[in-house]
């Protein structure tokens, strides 16, 4: 456990320079700065490791870095999307409280893998612990003359920057979060034109989440091949999975890939004293939810939580118990959807609204009994129709409670109270 | 871009690598439904109304921004795509009021027209639909926010087109707002294309609002004459009275849209000030009285009073229709004068302009650089100005050199703000630096001239651009040395191989060109006819207190005991009721067939949309008669057509000017006059909504704080009966006139 995000959590003053370094930082760092690794290496060990976008679209990142075109003769740009917003999240935050220089020297690899000389890490509003932590280091790197303009002599440069957000969770969009970078209202925008080919200010720009970027250093310091042997197929590594809800001891846990959910939720001190699980959201609330029993029989990677019927995603694992109202929990998130969306595309500002009202109306006791499939048909409506996939993680949520749960809706409508909590 | 095969439908088609899908299937005719996409915005994808399937492709695909590539294969029609649009569809509708039988979109309604073919006819929405709060953004455009389906169009006009984002979208989700971000509301010159662009009925025109179903009118294509582009319009009309107008596409004149003075001036159409009925002065009493005694009086007139030939002059304003130019000269070479001008704003015609446009509006967006001299082009020529914008945005750069700054909607490279007697030496500056970096011989006239930093700089920009234009505007007409200046423009154009745009003489000037309306051999112009004390006038749509440079002498010269007037009015005016022995109520605007000649030499030929009110009668059709009582030969003609097509097969020579350069600087103040924008004719003048706005209170004597004292006055004061407005943005020795007169009371 915490092999690579979370390696100097137990030292002391892990978020310092003098403690990344003497557990190995910046080695990699300081070998490009020497002239001893190629960009085409690099690339190669990432795709070895088998390393995928930990934001939750979980898109290889070797192949990514590989998408830039390196030798365009303009501003190329590194993005870290520290925006964490997702409910159920909360692992870059405790990157950055203490490990922000692996975050540093991840973004300052991938700007030397895609010749760009200047990064950003757009960092969530509210976190402000994480803003200064992660400000700390980027002092402690430059005092070293690790960031800057032609690092120790080499023809390498590399700036960073950090922005702070402003609390919307569509920022963490990376097309948004683009957008609000540069200055605008958050809206993400229409693909194509991906970043690659036309990112931050129009330039080529690469967007990576904070634990991809930490995770960079040591999968080239070790081999890719040593990280994707922690791994299973098809899930390189480990991996920060965020428990919370109904456990005892809910944290973050950096476990290889393909641990089983048993042992994750044990690790977290099992459901609490007095109750049964009942359901399980595995990686954040966009993904679907599952049963108990299906979540009891699946392993924590991609193909695996796949195979429950769900998606990875951001590792965000959310541990319901029999106490747990799913009509309520399902409302609760429709508001969220509801609350956060851009409002650009149609089916997303018009439809998260009726999504939330109608279950709204149910909770008040007014449901209706074609509700159910009016709910249904509204989030297949929405789903594969909007721009970004906001539209998409409002609607699977409701097609997964209403499918795995419908009693519970059934009789809220008819009965005009919870049938958990009466 | 490669050709490619793409297969629609079952149907294979041809295109080009990259093209947006849309582009595609409007080229093909098949239908796709939307409403965020408009061929002249960015792409927006946010409506996602055009949804289709695209095999392979997991999710349905928006045809407005999906680039095409080979073999792709898309269905438009199939279920999923259908699947798509219906639940798009359904979704624009839950929070849309449906209020269509009281909005004045309805009837021309995209929304409408989408919903009859992809909607569903019964709702499944309950809940409480969302209302909007309005705001007042202005006297030409009314807000029904609730309606907005938030397509972004109306915003995205106005980052990229207007060149002002007024409107934006505000707060997010369900609570996103399109509305303006000043409480001053909507400002720009092209504003009223917003309605146009609005798919629905949030934005509509107020003037028209609650007036008339659309399918009630008739849209009779036309052309505006208020400046030198000639709009392409709709004009809208029912039982016989315009009621609205609209931009009608024409790619090579107004593209897509039209300024707010074409489309808001058809409300001075039924001013109560409008001229109805002929009348004649006896014993210095008017009589209303029927044409033919009007006619017949006038012929009496001008028997009795001109007893030389020579006696006889013929003014027209500048929005005569080619025709009316036409005509009314040949009566007057009929009978065998040549007092014939058109050029009442100008001070001195021995000193002015002359010089050929020899570029397309089309091609303007086109230049690498522009160098515009003495004009306010966005507020003067809102569409010419349009077109530079968009040469600016493609990279283009643009110098100016003007007596006073201005807002322009675009990036300025340099702007010389520079007193009006120091232009010419400016220009010839400008040039002795291109004449010496091409090691060319500096002719004598230049010798003074400095070759300056600033002068060096605007030489290179045009010596160094492929494509460069020098525009000359309205401010240079009176300016002393006005011939001079455009002399030295013709030089610099010549050595630079810039083109030249002149838009210094606007609306239907170029027509009067083409008519040879300009007094011939042994001919006075407008200034001599003045100081010559004539027997009689023949006077075109002449409001001598605005329209003449020098009105009080105008004024006094008409006035003459002696001197017999006939009028030919739209409006009715004191001053001219006061001089005048005939008044002929003729036909405004869109009340006449006729033609307009635009800055390129495009001419544009219009019917009637309708009738003039009243006893009015189109002014061709006037001056056919009144020819043909005074039995002149060659008047037989049965419709204006073939007078055109008479002025086509004539081709006057142009009259060799003077190639004297002066550049002496002149001392003293110099005063540059200008109708402002919207009170540039008389229509307009009584167009009461565009008085309304923002522009159409520009109304001031500005000049600086050292100007000012020299001439003894002071900020509130009125200066040639305009409020006086202390500004340093206006260069030395220089009072910058923009008067509006425009005429309240009823429409
Ligand atoms: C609504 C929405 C919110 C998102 N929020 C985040 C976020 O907070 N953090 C993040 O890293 N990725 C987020 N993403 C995913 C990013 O768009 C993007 O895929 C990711 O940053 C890419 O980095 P990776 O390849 O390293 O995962 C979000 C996506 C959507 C649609
Ligand atoms: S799906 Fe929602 S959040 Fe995403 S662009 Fe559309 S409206 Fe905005
Ligand atoms: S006001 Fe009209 S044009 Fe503007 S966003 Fe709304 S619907 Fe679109
Ligand atoms: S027209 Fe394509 S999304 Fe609006």
């Amino acid at each position: 456990m915490n092999e690579v995000c979370f390696k100097t959590l137990d030292q002391k003053d892990p978020w310092s320079l003098k403690t990344y370094e003497a557990n190995g930082g910046y080695s990699v760092w300081r070998k490009i700065l020497k002239g001893e690794f190629t960009p085409e290496q690099i690339i190669d060990e990432l795709k070895t490791s088998g390393l995928r976008g930990r934001g939750g679209a979980g898109f290889p990142t070797g192949l990514k870095w590989s998408f830039m075109p390196r030798n365009a003769d303009m501003q190329k740009y590194v993005v870290c999307n520290s925006d964490e917003g997702e409910p159920g999240t909360c692992k870059d935050r405790d990157i950055l409280r203490y490990n922000p220089h692996s975050v540093i020297e991840g973004m300052a690899i991938g700007g030397f893998v895609m010749n760009a000389t200047k990064g950003y890490n757009y960092i969530r509003g509210e976190f402000m612990e994480p803003f200064y932590r992660f400000e700390g280091a980027l002092k402690e790197a430059y005092a070293e003359g690790l960031l800057g303009e032609n690092l120790y002599d080499s023809s390498v440069s590399f700036d960073l920057y950090t922005h702070l957000g402003a609390g919307a969770y569509i920022c963490g969009e990376e097309t948004a979060l683009l957008e609000s970078l540069e200055g605008k209202k958050g809206q993400p925008r229409f693909k194509p034109p991906f970043p690659a080919n036309v990112g931050l200010f129009g330039m080529p720009t690469t967007i990576n989440n904070t634990e991809s970027f930490a995770s960079v250093p040591d999968i080239l310091a070790k081999g890719g091949q040593w990280f994707a042997d922690i791994g299973v197929e098809n899930s390189g590594g480990c991996k920060l999975f965020s428990v919370t809800g109904h456990v005892n001891e809910p944290a973050n846990f950096e476990v290889p890939m393909g641990t089983s959910f048993k042992d994750l939720l044990e690790m977290a001190g099992g459901v609490r004293e007095g109750h049964t699980l009942k359901a399980v959201i595995p990686g954040g609330s966009s993904t679907p939810v599952l049963t108990a029993e299906a979540a009891m029989a699946m392993t924590m990677d991609y193909d695996g939580i796949e195979k429950a019927g769900s998606m990875l995603g951001a590792g965000s694992v959310i541990i319901m118990d029999d106490s747990t109202c799913m009509v309520e929990t399902l409302t609760r998130l429709a508001h969220f959807y509801y609350d956060e969306s851009c409002g650009q595309c149609t089916p997303c500002r018009e439809g998260t609204g009726w999504l939330y009202r109608v279950l709204k109306r149910i909770m008040d006791g007014n449901g209706k009994a074609d509700d159910i499939d009016l709910l249904m048909g509204v989030q297949d409506k929405i789903m594969g129709n909007t721009i970004c996939a906001l539209g998409d993680a409002a609607a699977m949520p409701v097609e997964s409670f209403l499918r795995n749960f419908r009693k519970e809706f059934e009789y809220y409508i008819e009965h005009g109270k919870s049938m958990v909590k009466g | 871009m490669a050709d490619i095969e793409i297969e629609i439908d079952g149907n294979i088609i041809n295109a080009k690598a990259g093209e947006m899908l849309i582009a595609v299937t409007d080229r093909e005719g098949i239908s796709v439904p939307r409403f965020c996409y408009h061929k002249k915005l960015s792409i927006a994808a946010n409506c996602r109304m055009c949804l289709v399937d695209v095999e392979g492709a997991p999710k349905p695909q928006p045809a407005c921004s999906t680039p095409i590539s080979d073999g792709m294969k898309i269905h438009t029609q199939n279920d999923k795509a259908k699947a798509s649009q219906k639940a798009v569809m359904e979704f624009l509708l839950i929070n849309h009021p449906l209020d269509c039988p009281i909005c004045d979109q309805g009837g021309e309604c995209e929304l409408q027209d989408v919903a009859m073919d992809h909607g569903s006819d019964v709702s499944r929405f309950t809940e409480g639909k969302r209302i909007v709060a309005d705001s007042d953004i202005g006297a030409l455009i009314q807000t029904d926010m609730t309606r907005c389906i938030h397509c972004t169009r109306c915003v995205r006009f106005g980052a990229e087109v207007a060149g002002i984002m007024e409107m934006g979208g505000t707060g997010r989700g369900e609570d996103m707002k399109i509305e303006p971000f000043l409480a001053e509301g909507i400002q720009s010159e092209l504003s009223g294309n917003m309605i146009d662009v609005c798919p629905v009925g949030a934005l509509t025109s107020k003037p028209f609002r609650y007036e008339l179903r659309s399918w009630q009118m008739n849209a009779v294509s036309n052309v505006a004459r208020h400046d030198l582009v000639g709009s392409n319009i709709y004009t809208q009309t029912y039982k016989g009275r315009v009621k609205r107008i609209v931009a009608k596409d024409n790619e090579s004149v107004n593209e897509t849209w039209i300024s707010d003075r074409d489309r808001f001036s058809y409300e001075g159409l039924s001013h109560e000030n409008r001229l109805l009925v002929p009348k004649i002065k006896v014993e210095g009493a008017w009589q209303e009285v029927e044409w033919n005694v009007a006619l017949d009086f006038a012929v009496r007139g001008l028997e009795k009073n001109v007893r030389q030939a020579d006696q006889l002059g013929a003014l027209s304003s500048n929005t005569a229709t080619l025709e009316e130019f036409y005509l009314l000269q040949k009566i007057l070479r009929g009978t065998g004068s040549e007092n014939i001008d058109h050029r009442l704003n100008v001070k001195d015609i021995d000193n002015t302009i002359s010089l050929e446009s020899n570029i397309k509006l089309a091609g303007l967006e086109g230049v690498d650089h522009a160098l515009v001299i003495g004009s306010n082009l966005r507020l003067e020529q809102p569409m010419i100005n349009h077109r530079l914008r968009k040469a600016s945005l493609s990279g283009a750069s643009i110098d100016v050199i003007n007596a006073m700054a201005f807002d322009f909607n675009y990036r300025i490279n340099s702007e010389n703000i520079i007193a009006p007697n120091q232009t010419a030496l400016t220009l010839a500056s400008i040039l002795k630096s291109v004449l010496k970096s091409a090691h060319t011989e500096v002719p004598e006239y230049l010798g003074n001239a400095e070759v300056t930093e600033i002068a060096t700089q605007l030489a290179n920009q045009l010596t160094d651009s492929d494509n460069s234009v020098i525009i000359l505007g309205e401010h240079v007409i009176n300016n002393p040395q006005a011939l001079s200046i455009s002399n030295l423009i013709s030089e610099i154009a010549q050595k630079t191989n810039s083109t030249i745009l002149n838009v210094s003489a606007t609306a239907n000037s170029m027509a009067a060109g083409l008519a040879h309306f300009v007094p011939g051999k042994g001919g006075l112009d407008v200034n001599a006819m003045l100081a010559a004390n004539l027997n009689a006038y023949i006077l075109l749509d002449i409001y001598p207190q605005y329209d003449f440079h020098h009105s009080v002498q105008a004024i006094e010269a008409l006035s003459n005991d002696d001197t017999f007037v006939i009028s030919l009015n739209s409006f009715k005016d004191d001053v001219v009721s006061e001089y005048s022995d005939v008044l002929l109520p003729i036909a405004s605007f869109y009340e006449t067939s006729g033609s307009h000649v635009n800055v390129e030499g495009k001419v544009q030929s219009f019917t009637a949309a309708v009738n003039a009110p009243s006893d009015a009668k189109p002014a061709w059709k006037v001056l056919k008669v009144l020819a043909d009582l005074l039995e002149l030969p060659g008047f037989h003609y049965a419709d204006s057509m073939q007078v055109t097509s008479e002025i086509m097969h004539k081709s006057y020579k142009q009259h060799v000017h003077d190639e004297n350069i002066d550049i002496t600087v002149k001392r003293g103040v110099n005063v540059i006059w200008q109708k402002s924008p919207y009170a540039v004719d008389v229509l307009s003048r009584h167009a009461v909504s565009l008085q309304d706005t923002k522009i159409g209170q520009i109304n001031s004597a500005s000049m600086n704080k050292a100007t000012a004292k020299k001439l003894e006055i002071t900020q509130g004061d009125n200066y040639l009966g305009v409020p006086v407005s202390i500004s340093e943005s206006v260069a030395n020795s220089c009072v910058f006139v923009n008067a509006n007169h425009a005429i309240r009371g009823q429409s």
